[in-house]
């Protein structure tokens, strides 16, 4: 569970920049997610025991100052990471573009299920679409930038705690 | 056909686990939830607090680059707000007095006190479903769940959930937010909300039941402020200014649009007020 432990770290770094980043668009009105980046690279390349304990604890992180249900993110991102497991065989999973795309299309499948989940606490929640669309168009830019370096930050950090998922296959 | 059987199981066997652990998360006790929210929000609050602890040596180190002239010439100023914050210190001594003077001549049960907890802000989370800040002050200081949040604009908005050293506070321009307010000048109640906060906009809010005979636009916009009703904020704080008002589809009542203070999205210090007297 060593590369369970250093890939959740890995996702904590990343829920700090997320903060600190929305909290500094927030004069903007801009709110970035992120959710792809948390499943993406656990689902793609850990075993699923460890995959899917990284993926759920990350969404209890995202969980924890959101003011849904606590277990929402958990829950979606369990789900994003089983659908993906079961399809990465079929992956160039190796290919840094083939890990960005999927972070891509998980962090879009992820912001709409959301969105959907949570617009009840939105009185006028059809007048609220414009916006989450801006969000959503800011979002994939974000997590498209910051993809490839985040794959190698946790990457390397798996490397660095001898925990590589390619050394134990 | 065993194999082929084995095979099938192998790739259903991910969503049987992932179904497991919903179902027993579903059924898991309302404390366990509670308590794993508390704990995974104390995890993370270190490196929010750190961050804004970093923000503030960073302004310090900004400021120590101001000349000394500047300097004398911002402590000057800051002496001549401070003779005039003095007298009207006194003014509102004397008022209170009367005030209070006046309640036990009219045998009126006494008005709130309030602390004054001033607080850094750390984080904000400004979505399209809810608009949250986080502060550097908890439980350690007294902060208690509900209390009101101010600013020199106004209201900021309630103290939602409280931990060790931080607390997150619920913004007037958060839609799931409700305010009885009342228009300056007039008594008669209303209800504000928060409503959608658009992309490089301003945050906006919308108020119901007002009466038919409130007149009110951006030419000449009204001050909104708060009635005192409901307990949580003391009266006569500002919410913001009423732009527009129109007949609501029932015709009994108006409903309008509120623009709130610009600086609700750029605050670096809010006051909580802690009542002195709680419950």
């Amino acid at each position: 569970m060593r590369g369970a432990a250093v890939l959740f770290l890995t996702l904590y770094l990343l829920r700090a920049m997320l903060s600190e980043a929305n909290s500094a668009l927030s004069g903007a009105h801009i709110w970035l997610f992120s959710g792809g980046l948390f499943v993406a690279y656990a689902a793609l390349m850990l075993p699923f025991r460890q995959g899917i304990a990284v993926s759920a604890l990350g969404g209890l992180l995202c969980d924890s100052l959101a003011p849904v249900a606590f277990g929402t993110h958990a829950a979606l991102f369990s789900v994003a990471h089983v659908v993906v497991f079961n399809v990465r065989e079929r992956l160039q999973r190796d290919e840094t573009a083939v890990r960005v795309a999927v972070a891509l299309i998980l962090n879009l499948a992820l912001y709409l299920a959301l969105s959907f989940a949570r617009n009840r606490l939105v009185p006028s929640g059809a007048t609220v679409w414009p916006r989450l669309l801006w969000d959503l168009g800011w979002s994939e830019a974000a997590v498209a930038l910051v993809a490839p370096w985040f794959f190698a930050l946790q990457a390397r950090s798996l490397e660095l705690a001898r925990a590589n998922p390619a050394r134990g296959a | 056909m065993r194999i082929g059987q084995r095979q099938r199981f192998d790739q259903a066997r991910p969503f049987v686990v992932l179904g497991l652990a919903l179902a027993a998360w579903l059924v898991a006790p309302a404390a366990v939830k509670s308590l794993s929210r508390a704990s995974f929000f104390e995890m993370t609050a270190p490196v929010a607090a750190a961050a804004s602890y970093a923000r503030d040596l960073q302004g310090f180190w900004a400021l120590r680059l101001h000349s000394k002239d500047e300097l004398i010439e911002a402590g000057r100023d800051m002496a001549r707000l401070d003779a005039s914050y003095s007298i009207a210190v006194q003014q509102n001594g004397e008022l209170k007095a009367q005030v209070e003077r006046l309640q036990d001549l009219l045998r009126m049960p006494p008005s709130e006190h309030y602390r004054f907890e001033h607080a850094r802000v750390v984080q904000r989370d400004f979505s399209a479903w809810w608009q949250r800040m986080v502060i550097r002050k908890g439980s350690d200081h007294g902060i208690p769940v509900g209390a009101p949040v101010v600013f020199g604009g106004g209201v900021v908005g309630r103290v939602a959930e409280v931990h060790a050293y931080t607390s997150v506070v619920e913004l007037i321009s958060d839609p799931g937010l409700r305010i009885a307010a009342v228009i300056d000048g007039d008594t008669r109640p209303m209800s504000y909300q928060g409503a959608e906060n658009p992309a490089f906009g301003e945050a906006r809010g919308v108020i119901e039941f007002v009466p038919l005979d409130v007149y009110s636009g951006s030419n000449a916009p009204k001050r909104l402020a708060t009635s005192g009703l409901g307990g949580v904020y003391p009266a006569g704080l500002t919410i913001g200014r009423i732009v527009h008002v129109e007949p609501s589809q029932d015709g009994l009542f108006k409903t309008g649009e509120v623009e709130l203070d610009p600086r609700l999205a750029e605050l670096k210090e809010v006051t909580v007020l802690v009542p002195s007297n709680p419950g």
